[in-house]
């Protein structure tokens, strides 16, 4: 814990303090999480997700299994960061996960000391008597990884769209030389790279490029870049990508960053990112103090971070070699080099024999053949047993602080799986490449399984000059770079080390979810062969880890228990997110108030402060009651359409949907839409009219107004409005195309006020002033006058759909207000839906509960429109048999045996109580002031005649209702109000 | 497929679409009209209609599996 400041290729030097599980630390700017812990001698970050077992730091990327950090102070938490993924700010507060009541002592790590039961698929065998649910809130507690938080008030991430020629997805040398070639080839590039810095491994492998040291070549790529006018997005990560869409996220691990997710459509993606080093499974491989060999040559380079003092290399490919130079070079001692290959195959390369013996030289044990079958030590690693691989029970323990294990690298295939693609061995690597790409995405680099600078740097440059060729970019993209860096690694395949069958339940195969080889030796032995099913009851390849280091171990362990080979095994498909995103990121701005649009019509304020309860029915916000008139909306309701019948009412109906139809050919085209004549209405009135859809049931009822010869105004049910547009262009455009007819949605064009009931009229007449109350006198059922209104168009309307004398008004919005309050004023008080809708149940006019897209004008009693009726669309189908069936029902009214009972709506209406077949069921139902019992409409069997008696049953209340059915006009039959 | 390529305005994020249904086979009566459809997997003759748009009714023929669309006809009497 020395305040001395570090150097390396991240750092500033600026120190930063901060606090992990309470205690304070000081790190520097550039720091990560891990590295500023590692460099303060913290080794044990995290606890495993099953076992509990102690972890420290494997890996230095988001790959990291176990070393993951809440950040933040409760409620605004941030969990499950990976510490290397974390930079350092000053003040952050950090707290490891699973652990109770601390990282060093955890108590729950005693009660998983079972490791049999608590293997792979526990839970469908265990903890199920007497009942599961006793024990899930304990398993619940005790699983996952890190807590949620408490609050709402995340902070929203910004959206950018972006668009582009050329996407290039990592900024590693493939990367940097595949947006270089395509930005110098004219094309429009942007380069995506997680990390904050670029250059990916670059910076620890001691490169040169085109002659000059790889960070030099590097900033000069990325000025040369900008110059072309590429965009570059540091610290940001591609999620997905699918259907020319690519999604990326930057998230910097907590909450003073902004979040910004990136939706780009480039033409074409090029995926260059990079390989991930994985490790080999042995005893006790996951004890803190084991980590990746690049994880441990990151910390160095990067941080200035020993992540121990003297350390053992494991692996099965030269690049041990090179990092032991590394090493012994900063000053680490490496004890031994562990070489899985046999003396063979390094005898046959000489290159390699000399840097063996420069090792030798400095003091370093250089095994081959041989493998480190056990880790030791429990909260940090204190030795490893090695063993030739040709006798593993002679093991010999070299002590070490630092274990460093290598199997090679896998290919990062999981973007290049988003779409379709198949996953390809590749033999070199002993992994697999993502192929078969559609194209618009390719592959490059690493990511394709090259793993040697110079030809991975070639292979970028020739993958970005074909993805600007393909987006016809045609300038020269220069030549190649000529790379120098580490050498071929010439793997040669090593999964885990020999064990006896007892210790596999100690090799560790996916870190993060405690998967053992034991686990998979069980659930191969259960049945499950196949590696999808293997993913899924083992968790093999879940979690944030997504099978990074784990998918392809896990893959030949099983084709090795299998005895088959590691391409027929196959790894499971990955999906989006490739990396874990915050929800809050998903939504964006879409939550609250913009999760919807909300349309308000222009009487909203007077509603909103004149003691209207508002709520959303479809986009718009309606009046349900008024406040001052009852406690409820059932009270409330009750009352305002009492008063409406006794005096009268105004209702705000702007939302009404509303179509302007005109041009030389409109009533012969509304003909054709509506099953009654439009080409029949006389300029100045109206007339209710229905249409059908193409299979004949009813679509839409409303009352269409001729304006003039060739102009109409159709009116629709609010909740239609945008539906019949579409309908009535559909057949302008499509059908009956070549017609000239003019259409125009005018539905926020005019606000409709209804005065309904006994005053209306009067009231009306006084309010209007001038000649109106002449005009008004003059308008029989169905007829419309038009005049100015203190200066803007005004029509009236005499129609009525609540049975009372009544008057729709249609008035420009800026009028809304004023005749509305002047209504008011004059002694018309408001009524809302609630009120609206007993007045036309009280009638037995039609809404949505009857009209519900699976009844026929037959069904609701109007076949005489059918009869009279045009040859419309839907009319053809109208005429199928199944419509004059007599079990069909048809629409009437009901009301209770005892005239006082409660019809509950949707209760299902049998003959008797215990029949099991229902003949109908209840539509709409209410208490009627008028008539003074409830009342309802409904649905009943065309062969139940009026006056019949029938049960209305409501089964999830448990009741019995005794109704008698009626005629669906259960007040003022005749009506005689309306035409008063 | 994320744009649509509207002849009237252009090619536009497929938000601003609405997906009507497809065509029935030519020379359908009324019933097959309505309720038959023929599946092709890879050529669907299709009404979609830009409707955050111009409101344009669009004919689009395109290959339901991989999303490629291959025509996109302006229905309607003016042309642009």
């Amino acid at each position: 814990m020395s305040s001395k400041l570090r150097s390396g290729t991240r750092l500033g030097a600026t120190q930063l303090r901060f606090r992990f599980d309470g205690r304070d630390y000081v790190g520097q700017s550039g720091d990560t999480a891990a590295s500023a812990l590692l460099a303060s001698g913290v080794r044990l970050l995290g606890r495993s997700m099953k076992y509990r077992r102690p972890r420290g730091l494997m890996a230095a990327g988001p790959e990291e299994p176990n070393a993951l950090l809440t950040v933040g102070t409760r409620p605004l938490i941030v969990p499950n960061v990976p510490a290397p993924q974390l930079v350092l700010r000053d003040g952050m507060r950090l707290h490891s996960q699973n652990r109770w009541p601390s990282l060093r002592y955890d108590l729950s790590s005693l009660l998983q000391a079972g490791g049999g039961v608590f293997s792979a698929g526990f839970y469908y065998k265990t903890f199920i008597w007497p009942s599961w649910r006793r024990y899930e809130t304990l398993i619940r507690n005790l699983a996952g990884l890190g807590p949620a938080p408490g609050a709402a008030d995340i902070p929203v991430p910004r959206i950018e769209h972006l668009s582009c020629d050329v996407l290039v997805g990592g900024g590693g040398p493939a990367g940097i030389a595949a947006a270089l070639a395509a930005a110098r080839a004219g094309a429009n590039v942007v380069l995506c790279e997680r990390e904050p810095v670029l250059g990916g491994e670059l910076d620890f492998e001691r490169a040169t490029v085109d002659g000059r040291e790889a960070s030099d070549w590097v900033a000069v790529s990325l000025a040369e870049l900008a110059g072309h006018g590429a965009r570059i997005l540091a610290g940001t990560a591609i999620v997905g990508g699918s259907d020319g869409l690519v999604v990326a996220h930057t998230e910097p691990g907590g909450l003073a960053g902004k979040a910004t997710v990136y939706k780009i459509r480039p033409r074409r993606f090029v995926i260059a990112m990079g390989a991930i080093e994985r490790p080999i499974a042995f005893v006790d491989n996951d004890r803190p103090g084991v980590m990746l060999l690049g994880a441990a040559e990151r910390l160095l380079a990067r941080y200035g971070v020993a992540a121990g003092a003297s350390a053992v290399l494991f692996g099965n490919h030269d690049r041990l070699y090179q990092a032991a130079q590394r090493f012994v070079a900063a000053g680490i001692r490496v004890r031994a080099i562990v070489d899985t290959r046999d003396a063979g195959t390094l005898e046959r390369r000489p290159a390699l024999a000399a840097l063996r013996a420069g090792m030798m030289r400095a003091g370093v044990d250089c095994l081959v053949g041989s493998a480190v079958v056990a880790a030791h030590g429990r909260l940090e690693v204190n030795g490893a047993s090695v063993a030739r691989r040709a006798a593993p029970d002679e093991r010999r323990r070299i002590e070490c602080d630092l274990l460093l294990v290598t199997g090679g690298w896998s290919p990062a295939v999981h973007a290049g799986l988003h779409e379709g693609g198949v996953r390809r061995y590749a033999g070199a690597s002993a992994a697999f490449v993502a192929d078969g790409q559609p194209g618009w995405r390719a592959t490059t680099g690493a990511a394709r399984g090259i793993l040697e600078l110079g030809a991975v740097v070639k292979d970028g440059h020739a993958a970005g000059a074909l993805a600007a060729q393909a987006c016809g970019a045609g300038a020269a993209p220069g030549i190649a770079p000529v790379a120098v860096g580490d050498c071929e690694p010439a793997l040669e395949a090593f999964w885990r080390s020999p064990a006896r069958r007892a210790e596999e339940k100690r090799q560790f195969v996916d870190l993060q979810n405690d998967v053992t080889v034991a686990d998979l030796r069980q659930v191969l032995a259960e049945g499950f062969i196949d590696i999808e099913h293997i993913k899924r009851y083992t968790a093999l390849g879940m979690g944030t880890e997504q099978g990074r280091t784990s998918a392809v171990l896990g893959a030949a362990i099983v084709a090795e228990l299998k005895g088959e080979e590691l391409p027929g095994v196959g790894i499971a498909r990955t999906r989006p997110p490739y990396h874990p995103m915050t929800l809050a990121s998903l939504a964006g701005h879409r939550t609250g108030d913009q999760l919807r649009v909300l349309r308000r019509t222009p009487l909203y304020a007077w509603h909103a402060s004149h003691r209207g309860v508002l709520e959303s029915a479809g986009y718009w916000m309606r009046v349900r009651y008024y406040r001052s008139n009852g406690g409820d909306a059932t009270a409330a309701g009750i009352e305002e359409a009492r008063r409406v019948r006794a005096h009268g009412g105004i209702v705000d109906g702007s939302t009404l949907g509303k179509i302007e139809v005109a041009g030389r050919d409109a009533a012969a085209y509304l003909d054709r839409l509506y099953l009654t004549k439009a080409s029949t209405i006389k300029v100045g009135r109206s007339k209710y009219m229905i249409n059908l859809r193409e299979d004949g049931m009813v679509l839409d009822d409303g009352i269409v107004l001729r304006l003039a010869p060739d102009r109409f105004l159709a009116t629709t049910s609010s909740a239609h409005a945008e539906h019949m547009l579409a309908h009535f262009e559909h057949y302008r455009d499509v059908e009956w195309s070549g017609r000239e007819v003019a259409l125009a949605n005018v539905t926020e064009a005019w606000a409709v006020i209804v005065v309904a009931g006994p005053s209306s009229r009067a009231t009306l007449g006084m309010v209007l002033g001038a000649d109106w109350p002449a005009r008004i006198g003059a308008l029989t059922h169905m007829d419309f006058a038009a005049a100015p209104w203190q200066g803007r168009e005004l029509r009236v309307l005499r129609a009525s759909f609540s049975g009372e004398l009544a008057f729709e008004l249609h008035c420009r919005p800026a009028s809304a207000v004023p005749l509305w309050e002047a209504l008011a004023a004059a002694g018309l008080p408001p009524y809302g839906l609630e009120a609206l809708d007993i007045l036309r149940l009280e009638k037995g006019y039609l809404v949505s509960s009857e009209l519900t897209g699976s009844t026929t004008p037959g069904d609701l009693g109007m076949d005489a429109l059918v009869r009279l009726g045009n040859r419309c669309v839907g009319r053809d189908l109208l005429d199928r048999p199944a419509f004059q069936d007599p079990a069909r029902p048809r629409l009437v009214g009901l009301r209770a045996a005892d005239g006082k009972a409660v019809i509950v709506g949707g209760a299902q209406l049998t003959l008797d109580a215990r029949a099991t077949r229902p003949l109908g069921y209840v539509s709409s139902s209410a208490y009627s002031p008028a008539v003074g019992e409830w009342i309802a409409l409904a649905f009943v069997a065309r062969s139940v005649a009026e006056g019949a008696e029938l049960i209305a049953r409501d089964p999830l209340r448990g009741s019995n209702t005794a109704v008698r059915v009626a005629p669906p006009v259960h007040f003022d039959a005749g009506a005689e109000r309306m035409k008063s | 497929m994320k744009r649509l390529s509207c002849p009237f305005c252009g090619s536009r994020e497929l938000e601003e679409f609405l997906f009507h249904k497809t065509l029935p086979e030519p020379g359908s009566d009324a019933y097959a009209a309505v309720y038959e459809r023929v599946n092709r997997l890879d050529d669907s003759h299709e009404y979609w209609q830009h409707v955050h748009g111009c409101r344009a009714w669009l004919y689009v023929r395109r290959n339901p599996s991989t999303g490629e669309v291959h025509e996109t006809v302006l229905l309607g009497g003016s042309t642009p």
